[in-house]
């Protein structure tokens, strides 16, 4: 088993995020056929959750225990957490998602694939707009053509 | 004995399957070998795009890809000091130094050839243990198979992870994300809230490539900026005396990997830094001091790392648990092919055993070829910088989640999975249990119900079957004792046995 390390930033909020979480869906899972029977269609989902519950306590506890690294606080989470780079591509990948289903695969993947090399590759539009059409011409190839694969179409273009 | 060997030499025969098997390890080498990229990512988003193949053919190809990958960590690790993969971590501690005196070549021929003997030696074990471990397995009830997936669950996610609570709390995790959809016994809504793409359930395939692809992508990006430092590479056919001399150090290795691949849970990364430390161990005078350019220390690593590949199967096939990640979703893979891993596997489908364990010769063979050639245009192609391939993961990640049942509420999926894995992975967690979990999980709760309901829904006869019969016993004592040895208690025990 790899070694515990120190205690990362905003671990123990994390901790109780997934103690929440795991509340959560206990409750839910005893909404599905309560305590009614050992062979309902709930007892393994509260089960599980059960599980998640207690595991959520050993690590919220284990978490308290450990030595707080000097300089911890929110600022040090949300630099941890959330870097500009992951916030961007995040954001990009938010708008990939929603583009697909009205601009269909070809588009939001181009304009995705685009502007991620564009800001990630830091390379200019040219280099980015370049290895955007070899990557897209490639997918198209392999998986439309080779694979025979379905690929996702928008309602604004096929 | 004939049939087995027709059965054995499907993939060698047929020009298609050979091709698959070829395209897949040659495949396979680049996607081990690349930062960013994982064999289990791969094979992931393989399974998505080869659900519609015959069996054979995504069999064959996700086989090429699992060897060649396995195999791929260590070139990078050998050239470039970055290791394509988590099993080639220790190749890199005398790889890397090998490389800086000018003998990479010289360190990626042996690091090949030794692969291929503990690959081979791995596919020997699981054709001669498979088929007796399946004999005792076939002995197995309902009660034995919902412990044999607990067991699954908690190994994967205790020996590889940082804590035995993250590993269970992500085991449980995935079996809530397995059960949702009607209860096939009793068709009850479970976590659908109404919703009609709920109804049917999280296509397991979806959280793969949502927890191993977009979710290895994201953490990815902190690592973009890691420049390679490029090594010259000179001949790479090592000298048979080379081999020769250091066959002991590779065989012993190979049966480390393979013992360790073996257990469920464990898997290639375990088994290369095992077999390191036990050459470092047992070699009593290295030509050159470990950590500074021992071939001992590469050729362990790399030896064991392909063993386990061969043992992971073991359990996979015969008792429906798996080895690792990759097997994991291999099992995943024979599920949507309507095939069920596990004791009957081999009676009912002997054809589909001998397949596999033909297919991995012949990739490991594959291997022995590719491994020794083309490392030229390898050092360009792996030098892909990780800004065109994390975006590129994506695009992958969203074609193989539609590409499940052509809808595209699975991409959201897929994208929701892959932000909380990368929480999951920030906070030390593993993502492999979940997997497992959303595998596993619905298996365990049918064999749950059964062994409930034989036991007239009596909780205490319900427990006494569990120390009664023995199978159950066994399996049951070795829950109990995993359980234990993750206590302080235990652990306090140990150290004051070791004095």
């Amino acid at each position: 088993m790899t070694p515990s390390p120190g205690l990362r930033p905003g671990e123990i909020l994390f901790a109780l995020v997934l103690l929440g979480l795991a509340l959560f869906a206990f409750r839910e899972a005893h909404g599905i056929s309560g305590f009614s029977g050992l062979t309902t269609g709930g007892a393994m989902p509260m089960t599980a959750a059960a599980v998640m519950v207690v595991a959520a306590g050993f690590i919220l506890g284990d978490a308290v225990m450990r030595r707080r690294a000097p300089g911890a606080g929110p600022g040090a989470t949300l630099r941890f957490l959330f870097s500009p780079r992951l916030v961007v591509f995040a954001a990009l990948m938010a708008g990939y998602g929603a583009a697909i289903p009205w601009a269909g695969f070809l588009v939001a993947s181009t304009a995705f694939l685009f502007a991620a090399v564009l800001i990630l590759w830091r390379r200019g539009p040219l280099a980015a707009g370049a290895v955007t059409l070899a990557a897209i011409v490639a997918v198209w190839v392999i998986f439309r053509l080779v694979f025979q694969v379905v690929l996702p179409t928008g309602t604004l273009w096929p | 004995m004939t049939e087995v060997l027709g059965f054995f030499a499907t993939s060698w025969l047929d020009p298609s399957l050979l091709i698959l098997t070829a395209l897949g390890t040659l495949a396979g080498i680049y996607v081990g070998a690349i930062p960013g990229l994982s064999v289990t990512m791969a094979v992931s988003i393989l399974i998505s795009f080869t659900f519609k193949w015959d069996v054979n053919s995504a069999l064959a190809l996700i086989a090429g890809v699992y060897v060649g990958g396995v195999y791929g960590g260590a070139r990078t690790a050998i050239l470039l000091n970055i290791p394509g993969a988590p099993s080639a971590i220790a190749t890199a501690i005398d790889g890397y130094p090998l490389a800086k005196k000018g003998l990479a070549g010289e360190a990626i021929g042996l690091s090949t050839v030794m692969s291929v003997i503990g690959g081979l030696i791995g596919v020997a074990a699981l054709a001669l243990a498979a088929p007796l471990i399946s004999d005792i397995a076939i002995r197995f009830t309902s009660r034995d198979y919902m412990l044999l997936g607990i067991i699954g669950i908690l190994l994967v996610g205790t020996l590889s992870g940082e804590s035995f609570a993250k590993g269970a709390f992500a085991g449980a995790l995935g079996v809530l994300i397995g059960m949702v959809g009607l209860d096939p016994m009793t068709a009850e809504a479970r976590f659908t809230y109404g919703s009609i793409n709920l109804m049917g359930g999280i296509p397991y395939v979806v959280a793969m490539i949502g927890f191993f692809g977009v979710a290895e992508a994201l953490i990815q990006l902190e690592r973009l900026d890691t420049r390679p430092v490029r090594q010259a590479v000179a001949r790479i056919v090592p000298a048979w005396g080379e081999v020769r001399r250091y066959l002991k150090v590779g065989l012993r290795a190979s049966g480390i990997g393979t013992l360790i691949g073996a257990l469920p849970g464990t898997g290639g990364d375990i088994a290369a830094l095992l077999a390191y430390d036990d050459a470092r161990r047992s070699t009593k005078t290295p030509e050159t001091p470990f950590g500074q350019g021992a071939k001992e220390g590469l050729i362990a690593p790399e030896a064991a790392n392909n063993a386990a590949v061969g043992g992971a199967f073991i359990p996979m096939l015969t008792l429906g648990i798996p080895g690792d990640a990759v097997t994991a979703i291999v099992i995943g893979a024979l599920f949507i092919h309507g095939l069920k891993p596990g004791p009957l596997l081999l009676t009912e489908t002997p054809h589909l055993f001998w397949f596999i364990v033909g297919n991995l010769t012949l990739a490991n063979l594959f291997l022995l070829v590719f491994g020794l050639t083309g490392i030229r245009v390898f050092t360009r192609i792996v030098e892909c910088p990780r800004a065109i391939l994390i975006p590129l993961i994506v695009v992958l990640s969203a074609v193989g989640a539609y590409a499940i049942q052509n809808n595209p509420v699975h991409i959201y999926w897929t994208l929701a999975f892959g932000v909380l894995g990368y929480f999951l992975k920030k906070y030390g967690f593993q993502v492999a249990p979940i997997i497992l979990g959303v595998i596993l999980g619905p298996m365990i709760d049918a064999n749950y119900r059964r062994a409930m309901i034989g036991a007239r829904e009596d909780v205490g006869q319900f427990l006494l079957d569990f120390v009664t019969h023995p199978i159950s016993c066994a399996l049951s004592f070795a829950l109990v004792v995993m359980l234990l040895a993750r206590t302080p208690a235990w652990r306090r025990l140990r150290r004051a046995r070791r004095g």
